[in-house]
């Protein structure tokens, strides 16, 4: 009896266990040349915690603040000017956009456009709760990515 | 018997083969400083009391083993009564004496620590911030124009005491230059102080000590003593700005540089290129190591780190950035020229 | 009180000589007009028209209005010259002139000098526009993609284009110039994109450079010469531009971006420089000169006479960029050319605009970031206990990042000798991080999040008698009040508020007498004119937006608390109370 609950419980762990690896894969080898389909960064917790870090690192952050926006738009609300999908956010940060948003394709490689594209997805919560970045360690700005109530469908915006 | 004798004794004693770090590169047990003397006397200090006790206890415990039994049945209640004082003599001597070992051992350490953080008037602040995976370095001075930033090579004035301030800019890391001082945690949010003085001129290699993400292995710093005047003299050329390239194929480099992706990371004085998150590239060519201690600095090392620094630092946050052959050419030959 | 007025007039009849000695400008000698956005070169917008009292002040009403159809923020004044209202719009920064002489003061003409639309990117704060000037027959403005235009005030018609400003290095100009000794005086923004402050001077005629002045970086490139004679030791050296930084590292800020103003007689134009970049102060030790301070410079050279930092290694964005107000007051039993100086960091500054001596330095708000200026040293005093540092956060730091007062110009009455302070009473928590410069892009390192002040009341308009420097009444908002003043001599006092409101007060005594609302909320600045059929009118633009109002026209989301440098968090309530959208307001007495 108890070597059945043995097993069964063993089973189990190793189920969450193998359901778990699929949080985080590190993948070192740069990607080759032309812009692959960017979805798999979107399901990739470290893609999205180094585009996290890049976000800071670029100064998006000085624009965008946490998501609330300031110089620029709000990026963690269900409003986008030229489209929400990760494709639609690679291509604003990779060639800029008309009103202001400064082109980064010659001062990023496109690896790190869609890091930072999928850490942008997360501010809105349109990423999984386990992927999205969790409380950071500077000056609470409101709740971690990881937390957020689901920004609901993408509306698209007007542009200015 | 002296410290030193006591050391040597030792020394010869268990060195041989199997401690490999007993002379020089790195270790904790060449000291070229007060400090790491006075860590290194205590490691011996420590290591031989305990190899004493321990022969003692082991000559006991094989004599205790190998005694003879008198008879069948002996009980510790048995015993008559001077058989039980003199055991009990024995048991409290030896008590005791631990207790003084434990006394004098701790008191040594007490002493030992003090004396390396005790604090000193220093002629130097460095302020060392632990990055994932390198070291930067901010020498301060009151007048703010004499300040300036590098990476991973810490130069210091022979026999003047240097205070080393250490933060951490994401994760917890360590500050461990063995030769000269002890470890030092660098923790995000928190400094901590280090005052460190070399008594020789040398070269001394440290790492850091605390696990901080993949490339934890390959961050390295080397540490440059140096007499005052090559020290003073190094110091000024660091404050001065990158001079401008004459030959077409550095400027050319420098272009590359600074209007590409190059510069949203790194700085380089005198242009435009003022990057804050990646090491600061001013004076590039002196540095004796590429990528914290991975590479040395040399033009083929450099151009397989640009052409992918994820083949040789996996993980590394600089990326690959894409540029042809010709390009990467242009910008070793840029970067070797930062003298 | 009379011999205020006395020495208050001659200022201005000299100053209205000289200009027109100086420009050949056909000024009419009565005070119907309004030239320049601050009035006069004394910047005191007091306006000596009377028809408009405190008994008949409750009469105003609409005589017209006249949408701009725009969405940001309008700061702009609007200028009068003639029978002609000029008004300039934010970004596209189309300059409207309306016809005041036939009924419902129809469009005249419009001028659009399409301005590159990649500047939205790099405005900190808003795509505003304070307004322009008239010299010559022409208004001049500036644009924000940098450019600065010069168009025939009757035509519409372009007569000269400069362009200074390089919206790549994230440089705009959003500031209203001065025209003085026929040139056309212009400063840099960009403070928050680590843009290199300077002020330039282009020839009113051609809109060729005449000179052009750094405010950091070695002395030949800031125009310090033998002429400088700084009051306080702390200024004198060379190259204390350079020297007060880490090496390289005065390339970033000092911008001029507010006010400056003109003694015609000392031949002095005085202006504040902005703050140092980046807001992290850990990253550029030293005083950081010649940023966050006041420098008088010679009009026609440029060359600087004195220099005066009001926040040395500013810890707070507490630009300097304030309106000094040219006064001659008696001054402990002495006649004295001064400037009357309410600045960012709380204080009403009294200084001698010959000297650059601080002769007095009181709060007008509740400090905490600082202890009072050392008037033996000049030196502003920190709080060590609010000192910011890379990593450290600081909560309950008062004033704010945007200061006691912001832009926002005030006004002066030589009647009742008091500064009429339009201003904000927010005080903030700053985490200072390591700033990244990357050029066009933000150079800022610092979380913030603002929030209001004691009291609760986020803004008041306050009376401050200038030579007794206290409070002598104020009216306590519950937002920040961002709207310029302006005081008439029938002692009326006019500002509007962010919800809306268009008030009209006893300069006197501060009792309301009139107010209005309009449809958005205000952050221009109120003017006051004799309209051609001889009745006073006055004159305001309505249309929310600027650092505060960004919450409205940027449509931020409130759930970031640091969202626009913490405005979001202290403004959290503004949408719920207000709409964008821009409109001009004029009021008469019916």
């Amino acid at each position: 009896m108890s070597f059945a609950y043995a097993k069964a419980a063993a089973s189990i762990m190793a189920s969450l266990l193998l359901v778990a690896c699929e949080r985080e894969q590190r993948d070192f080898q740069t990607p080759s040349s032309g812009s692959p389909s960017g979805d798999h960064y979107q399901r990739d917790a470290y893609d999205v915690a180094q585009g996290k870090r890049l976000f800071n690192w670029m100064n998006c952050s000085g624009c965008h603040s946490h998501g609330g926006g300031g110089m620029g738009p709000a990026l963690m609300d269900n409003r986008w000017i030229y489209g929400g999908k990760i494709q639609q956010i690679y291509q604003s940060i990779h060639d800029g956009r008309r009103n202001g948003m400064p082109a980064w394709k010659h001062r990023m490689t496109d690896q790190q456009i869609w890091q930072v594209a999928a850490y942008v997805r997360s501010m809105g919560r349109y990423l999984r709760k386990d992927v999205a970045p969790g409380r950071d360690d500077a000056m609470q700005s409101g709740k971690a990515e990881s937390r957020r109530e689901r920004a609901s469908a993408i509306v698209p915006s007007t542009p200015p | 018997m002296t410290a030193g004798r006591i050391r040597s004794v030792v020394q010869l004693a268990t060195c041989s083969s199997a401690l490999q770090a007993c002379s020089g590169w790195q270790s904790a047990l060449d000291p070229h400083s007060q400090t790491a003397a006075h860590l290194a006397g205590l490691f011996w200090f420590f290591t031989a009391i305990c190899a004493i006790v321990w022969v003692l206890v082991v000559a006991a415990l094989i004599m205790v083993l190998r005694r003879r039994r008198e008879s069948e049945s002996v009980l510790p209640g048995d015993d008559f009564p001077h058989q039980q004082r003199r055991k009990a003599i024995i048991v409290g001597s030896l008590t005791a004496i631990t207790a003084i070992i434990l006394t004098v051992l701790t008191y040594m350490s007490f002493y030992a620590t003090r004396e390396i953080t005790w604090p000193r008037k220093h002629v130097l602040t460095v302020k060392v911030t632990g990055q994932q995976w390198w070291w930067q370095l901010d020498y301060q001075n009151q007048d703010p124009s004499q300040s300036f930033g590098t990476a991973n090579e810490l130069h210091i004035p022979v026999g003047q005491p240097v205070t080393v301030d250490l933060e951490a800019a994401d994760v917890i890391h360590s500050f461990w230059v063995p030769n000269l001082i002890g470890k030092q945690d660098m923790i995000p949010g928190r400094k901590n102080v280090l005052t460190l003085r070399a008594d020789k001129p040398g070269l001394y290699r440290g790492q850091c000590a605390e696990f901080c993400g993949l490339q934890h292995a390959h961050m390295s710093m080397f540490v440059f003593a140096e007499p005052p005047a090559a020290f003073e003299a190094w110091r000024r050329h660091q404050l001065e700005p990158a001079a401008t390239p004459g030959a077409p194929q550095r400027i050319t480099g420098m272009n590359i540089f600074v209007h590409g992706a190059c510069a949203t990371c790194h700085a380089v004085g005198g242009t435009d290129a003022d990057g804050q998150t990646g090491p600061n590239l001013t004076h590039f060519a002196q540095r004796a190591t590429i990528a914290a201690g991975t590479l040395r600095n040399t033009p083929a090392n450099l151009s397989r780190w640009l052409a992918d620094p994820q083949a040789v630092k996996p993980g590394t946050n600089m990326p690959q950035v894409p540029m042809s052959p010709a390009d990467r050419q242009a910008l070793v030959a840029y970067l070797e020229g930062l003298k | 009180m009379p011999r205020r007025r006395l020495l208050f007039s001659l200022l201005v009849s000299v100053a209205v000589a000289n200009s027109r000695a100086a420009t050949g400008l056909d000024h009419t000698p009565v005070d119907g007009q309004w030239m320049q956005a601050a009035k006069d070169y004394a910047n005191t917008r007091y306006s000596s028209l009377t028809e408009i009292n405190t008994s008949n002040a409750r009469r105003l009403v609409p005589a017209f209005t006249f949408s701009t159809n725009l969405k940001h923020g309008h700061e702009a004044a609007p200028l009068v010259i003639g029978s002609i209202m000029y008004v300039v719009t934010p970004f596209p920064n189309t300059l409207y002139a309306l016809d005041l002489s036939k009924p419902g003061a129809p469009l005249k003409w419009k001028f659009d000098p399409h301005p590159d639309p990649a500047a939205q990117g790099v405005a900190c704060c808003d795509t505003v526009n304070r307004g322009a000037a008239y010299g010559g027959g022409k208004i001049v403005y500036n644009t924000l993609d940098g450019q600065t235009v010069a168009v025939n005030a009757t035509t519409g018609q372009e007569v000269w284009r400069a362009h200074l400003g390089d919206i790549k290095r994230g440089e705009t100009i959003t500031m209203a110039p001065l025209i003085a000794d026929g040139k056309v005086l212009l400063g840099n923004s960009g403070g928050e994109f680590g843009v290199r402050g300077w002020i330039a001077a282009l020839n009113l005629a051609d809109g060729t450079l005449a000179w052009k002045a750094f405010n950091t970086g070695p002395d030949k490139d800031v125009l310090i010469g033998s002429g400088f004679q700084p009051f306080y030791p702390q200024y004198r050296g060379k190259d204390l531009g350079t020297r007060s930084w880490p090496p390289g590292r005065w390339k970033y800020g000092g911008n001029v971006w507010g006010w400056v103003s003109y003694d015609p007689t000392l031949h002095l134009v005085y202006y504040g420089t902005g703050n140092p970049g980046p807001w992290n102060p850990d990253q550029r030790a030293g005083d950081n000169l010649w940023t966050a301070g006041i420098f008088a410079r010679d009009v026609s050279n440029g060359q600087a006479r004195w220099f005066y930092q009001w926040s040395p290694h500013d810890l707070y964005d507490h630009d300097g960029i304030n309106e000094s107000i040219v006064l001659d007051i008696t001054w402990r039993g002495q006649p004295r050319k001064v400037l009357v100086h309410p600045e960012r960091n709380g204080y009403v500054y009294i200084l001698d605009r010959v000297t650059g001596e601080v002769l007095a330095a009181k709060p007008f708000v509740y400090i905490n970031a600082s202890k009072g200026v050392d008037l033996k040293t000049g030196r502003l005093i920190p709080n060590p206990k609010k000192t910011t540092g890379m990593g450290k956060t600081v909560y309950d730091i008062c004033p704010t990042a945007s200061g006691a007062k912001d832009w926002e110009p005030s006004a002066y009455s030589p009647r009742t000798g008091i500064l009429y302070l339009p201003h904000a009473n927010l005080c903030m928590d700053e985490q200072p991080v390591q700033a990244n410069y990357i050029k066009g892009t933000p150079y800022i390192g610092a979380n913030v999040r603002q929030k209001p002040g004691r009291g609760g009341n986020r803004g008041a308009f306050t009376a401050w008698d200038v030579l007794k420097q206290t409070i002598v009444w104020e009216i306590k908002e519950p937002l920040p009040v961002w709207s310029g003043a302006l005081v008439t001599a029938g002692d009326v006092v006019f500002y509007g508020t962010l919800d809306g409101w268009f008030k009209a007060v006893n300069a006197r005594n501060g009792k309301l007498l009139w107010k209005f609302k309009t449809e958005s909320g205000i952050i221009g600045q109120p003017i006051t004119y004799l309209g051609p059929d001889g009745h006073q009118y006055v004159a305001i633009l309505s249309g929310i937006g600027g650092w505060v109002g960004s919450i409205v026209s940027n449509a931020l989301d409130p759930r970031d608390k640091t969202a626009a440098l913490g405005m979001v968090n202290a403004m959290h309530d503004l949408p719920a109370k207000v709409r964008a959208g821009g409109r001009l307001y004029v009021f008469r007495v019916r």
